[in-house]
């Protein structure tokens, strides 16, 4: 009895919802009234918007994105001028971009001769000298003055 | 206040300004490390070694004592061309001896005084400073330059000071008010060095 219940209320429910111009029922529905009386935070907070992104196609919503339109609305200047060059600077590697860009080839060709190579050479050469000599002294001035008596042990035992 | 650097010369290190900020002059050198690249960058105003200055003296007596030699055949060339007789110097002269000592005392006032650079240290890229890393004036220049034999005088104990002082100062250096510091830019030099390497390996 109650199995027979059940499909007649099924079939009914098909009827009625087939019956049904959806399209015409929102176009009836005001979804802003809607949207208000919904909680977005709450409704957000259940949401994994980590997974919701995944799903977008970002490379095809960029196609679709008219980015000269975005970037004609950004203040430039603006953005700028909250932008801290130093720091970008900072996190540049400059010997790395020497290395290994043109850059290095346009600074030797504009600021470097074989005589600069050589005083450049000598110079450094002088420093490390310099460097080696200071050290050997220090380690004797350490070795002078630095070597302190041992410590006396408490309760030494005392040698047979 | 400095002057700006005349052309081909290096810029003076200025007033408490590139000369190394961990290391006012005057102050406790900083623990040496080998040559790297941290240390390039503040090589700028740290108080220079024994083997720089060494090397920036030889330079200075090589062209002194050929300038002098130079000048005393040139001397001799123009004897022989206007009287016929050629003039012989000899190093017992006195008056050769004399002419020499003047001269050097000339060749290191004028270069002390002027910017505190002789042609050597220039070379080597080492500068003479004040104390407190100011310009070294004319009147320090002056003193060091009247101090200077002093240092070798006493049997080269003078220069003990640049080996075992913390500051790296000689005798003639302390009765001056002076000290002599790198003012050459390391770390232009290593990018410079980085440049040839990589412009050496591309294509």
């Amino acid at each position: 009895m109650e199995s027979i219940a059940q499909g007649v209320a099924q079939r009914v429910i098909d009827l009625v919802v087939d019956a049904l111009d959806v399209n015409m029922l929102i176009a009836r529905i005001d979804l802003n009234v809607v949207l208000a009386r919904v909680e977005l935070n709450s409704l957000l907070q259940r949401v994994n918007l980590n997974e919701v992104v995944k799903q977008i196609d970002l490379n095809e919503v960029l196609d679709r994105t008219d980015l000269n339109q975005i970037v004609d609305r950004l203040d430039v200047n603006k953005l700028m001028a909250r932008v801290d060059i130093n720091q970008i600077v900072s996190q540049i590697d400059i010997e790395a971009l020497v290395k290994n860009t043109d850059l290095g080839s346009l600074m030797v060709s504009s600021a470097s001769s074989f005589g600069t190579e050589a005083v450049d050479l000598g110079r450094s050469h002088a420093v490390s000298m310099d460097d080696t000599l200071a050290r050997w002294v220090s380690r004797i001035r350490r070795n002078h003055t630095g070597r302190a008596e041992p410590p006396e042990l408490p309760n030494a035992p005392e040698e047979p | 206040m400095t002057a700006p650097a005349a052309a081909g010369q290096l810029e003076p290190v200025p007033r408490n300004v590139g000369v190394s900020p961990p290391v006012p002059l005057g102050g406790s050198p900083q623990p040496h490390a080998p040559l790297s690249t941290r240390e390039t960058e503040n090589l700028r105003g740290q108080h220079a070694g024994f083997a720089s200055r060494l090397a920036a003296f030889i330079v200075d007596c090589a062209v002194s004592i050929g300038v002098f030699m130079l000048v005393l055949s040139a001397a001799s060339f123009a004897a022989s061309v206007l009287t016929g007789s050629s003039i012989h110097w000899s190093r017992d002269s006195t008056w050769v001896v004399v002419a020499f000592f003047a001269w050097e005392f000339l060749y290191y006032a004028r270069f002390w005084t002027a910017n505190g650079q002789t042609p050597g240290m220039l070379l080597l890229g080492v500068q003479v400073v004040g104390q407190d890393g100011s310009r070294v004036g004319s009147r320090r220049g002056l003193v060091r330059t009247l101090a200077f034999p002093l240092s070798f005088l006493l049997l080269g104990l003078g220069f003990l000071g640049i080996l075992l002082g913390r500051d790296h100062r000689a005798l003639h250096d302390v009765i001056a008010g002076t000290a002599v510091v790198y003012c050459w830019d390391a770390r232009e030099a290593r990018l410079r060095s980085l440049a040839r390497e990589g412009s050496g390996r591309q294509p």
